[in-house]
């Protein structure tokens, strides 16, 4: 049954594509004859720069290679990058400065929910197309807004759906304890894990929280010990959930552990140490940054070779790779919208991307209503040897 | 009790180079996380660039700290000397900031995986689960707690930093040196802020954000007084103990608050902390 909150959210998300409709008809700001102009917009500093800086580099070596093909219809692409210093009154200014002053034609970020959320406002009334290629707040896509896409990442709706029929597949004792972050970013995640246990049913939820910053959880792993949970889901940032995989190892707890997308990095094994070993993850795509898929490979050696100072870092990582593969996506995008570019062809284009394959994330489908690329995540296991796979099944959460 | 203790036992280390530089030289300094996180830094760069092992990289990271903190003392602190005492505040604040950034830039702002210095395996005595790599964190502690006891105690250099922290002016009239003293002051607190920082960083991995911690160590150092050294270190493990308690008596999300309550209520009854002693003032 379609409730009323369903439907106003609909009619919602239509209102504001239909109100902002004019804003891009023949609008070729930024667009040359021999060039088109991209702004990247993403936290080069502050505590959020992990994504910014893989946002810029992923995107650079993306233009880069499509500029060296010979470019699109014609043009070739410039870019200028605006750090948001992981701050959103600096990604507010850092946005009206690309837009106002570099008259960019398309903008590629931000790159972080603190920065992005507030700005959601900003960027929806300016016309400009903008495309995200990490951050995973759901407010972004939902109600969708025409201007505004995202590939690659999965959101935290969508995450929390994934993880709970996960979790509740695995569980044979029907118990699972959700162990997450005091802020916004647990509570949203663990809500939404809960939510979905709770719709498929039969399942015993205990909930344990913890700061960010904290180093020591032995009184929640405690407590967890005495449930009967033999599924422990851990929804926080990467720091603290290593903490709590290796002292809930260290502690003996008999259950299957399962991190956020926020624990799939390629360096967390190794941060965690050899109690990381058989933990899983959710995972975002099917492809590491560390494969052997054949565009994996071609685009790590492209970026070591390109950015050595982030390959010693143990980099390509997550973020390079669904930065990469959204300035693929939105390359993609402006070669469908032809020679006679304009906001609104972008756009249009975009919109009819279907099940669009970069080979090097999942793949992207967008339409007149959709805005979310990619709705689907796989699990991730790291091995005795702290290597990690991906598990062949994919999960959805349409 | 025990995890309390172990994490207060850090605190106890940052408190104790904290409240070491206020007393010595008046400055509050905000940029000791920064130098905590770049002591770290440095032990990662030995090892995975320079292709030391634990004990030598260990050793490279505290030296360079404590030359960091000589030129701090050198390059800004002493050009700042005769400044009102809350320009040199601010300019921790921005050796802090460019320490972080800068860093950031360099190393990236992934995480760096820190070696712990035992074995993680867990040991079961008793029915109690006791890991060695968080005993090193309190050993370590409690090591560096009663060097810095011995120096204060049985070293003339040592008497000659306490004399001048206590009595700069005194100090000058019996022949101690201002300047070399708040430079071993500048030394010898960088030094610990690395070592904190080593004891820490296995725990919590290593980011350009991990000098956040020196928050605690701000706290513990105003529970003990903010100008004694003994009441730095029982500051900082009795944080720990009541972080660990509330956490696991009141609710774990509600730890931190618990804790600062505690540290609010203190400064209120005991402006002076803990362990300081109100001091009268003839006017």
């Amino acid at each position: 049954m379609v409730t009323r909150r369903e439907i106003l959210k609909v009619a919602g998300g239509a209102m504001v594509l239909v109100a902002t409709k004019s804003a891009y008809a023949a609008d070729a700001t930024g667009v040359t004859d021999d060039k088109i102009k991209i702004g990247i917009l993403g936290d080069l500093t502050g505590h959020a720069a992990h994504w910014g800086s893989g946002n810029l580099a992923g995107g650079t070596l993306a233009f880069e290679e499509i500029n060296a093909a010979g470019g699109i219809n014609g043009r070739k692409l410039e870019w200028i990058s605006v750090d948001s210093e992981s701050s959103a009154p600096k990604g507010i200014a850092g946005f009206k400065r690309l837009v106002d002053q570099e008259k960019v034609f398309a903008i590629f970020g931000p790159t972080s929910s603190a920065v992005g959320v507030p700005l959601l406002k900003t960027m929806a009334s300016s016309g400009v197309p903008i495309f995200v290629p990490t951050f995973s707040s759901p407010l972004i896509t939902n109600p969708p807004v025409k201007n505004i896409f995202r590939s690659g990442t999965l959101n935290d709706a969508d995450q929390g759906r994934i993880i709970a029929d996960y979790v509740a597949s695995i569980s044979k004792k029907r118990s699972i304890a959700l162990m997450r972050q005091s802020d916004e970013y647990g509570k949203n995640g663990a809500t939404n894990v809960g939510n979905r246990l709770k719709e498929i049913g039969n399942v015993k939820i205990s909930e344990e929280q913890f700061n960010a910053s904290d180093t020591d959880f032995t009184s929640q792993l405690l407590r967890i010990r005495e449930s009967d949970a033999d599924v422990m889901v851990v929804y926080g940032y990467p720091a603290p959930s290593a903490i709590v995989m290796r002292q809930a190892k260290q502690l003996g707890l008999p259950v299957q552990i399962v991190g956020s997308t926020a624990t799939a990095s390629r360096t967390y094994a190794a941060t965690v140490g050899k109690e990381a070993a058989g933990t899983r993850s959710m995972t975002t795509t099917k492809y590491l940054p560390e494969g052997d898929d054949a565009e994996i490979v071609k685009f790590r050696k492209a970026f070591e070779a390109r950015f050595p100072e982030l390959a010693r870092q143990t980099r390509p990582e997550a973020t390079d790779q669904l930065a990469y593969h959204g300035a693929k996506t939105l390359i993609e995008g402006l070669k469908r919208a032809g020679r006679d570019l304009t906001r609104e062809k972008l756009i249009s284009s975009l919109e009819g991307l279907k099940d669009f394959e970069t080979g090097i994330a999942s793949a992207t489908t967008f339409g007149p209503d959709r805005r979310e690329g990619n709705r689907s995540g796989y699990v991730l296991e790291i091995k005795d040897d702290l290597s990690r796979i991906v598990l062949p099944k994919a999960y959805s959460a349409i | 009790m025990l995890s309390g203790a172990i994490a207060g036992s850090v605190y106890a280390l940052i408190a104790v180079g904290l409240v070491l530089i206020h007393n010595g030289t008046g400055v509050v300094n905000f940029g000791f996380g920064d130098q905590l996180m770049a002591g770290v830094y440095i032990l990662v760069f030995a090892q995975q660039f320079l292709g030391l092992s634990l004990p030598p990289a260990i050793l490279v990271a505290v030296i360079v700290s404590g030359l960091i903190g000589l030129a701090i003392q050198y390059l800004v602190m002493t050009p700042l000397r005769n400044r009102p005492v809350l320009i040199p505040i601010v300019a921790t604040i921005a050796i802090g900031a460019a320490l972080r950034e800068g860093i950031r830039a360099f190393m990236g702002p992934n995480p760096w995986p820190v070696p712990f210095l035992l074995s993680t395996s867990p040991y079961r005595i008793a029915g109690i689960s006791i890991v060695p790599s968080d005993l090193a964190i309190l050993g370590t502690a409690i090591v560096v707690m009663l060097c810095l006891y011995a120096f204060f105690e049985f070293t003339k250099y040592g008497q000659a930093i306490l004399a001048a922290c206590a009595n700069p002016t005194g100090a000058l009239i019996v022949g101690i040196p201002a300047g070399a003293t708040t430079t071993s002051i500048w030394v010898l607190s960088s030094m610990l802020a690395a070592i904190a920082g080593i004891v820490i960083a296995p725990l919590t991995s290593l980011t350009p954000d991990i000098g956040l911690i020196a928050i605690k160590g701000f706290a513990a150092a105003v529970l003990g007084g903010f100008a004694s050294l003994p009441g730095a270190v029982v500051g900082g493990i009795l944080l720990g103990i009541i972080e660990a308690l509330s956490g696991y008596y009141v609710s774990s999300a509600m730890k931190d608050i618990v804790s600062y309550a505690v540290l609010v209520a203190v400064i209120i009854l005991l402006p002076s902390g803990l362990f300081n002693r109100a001091t009268a003032r003839k006017v």
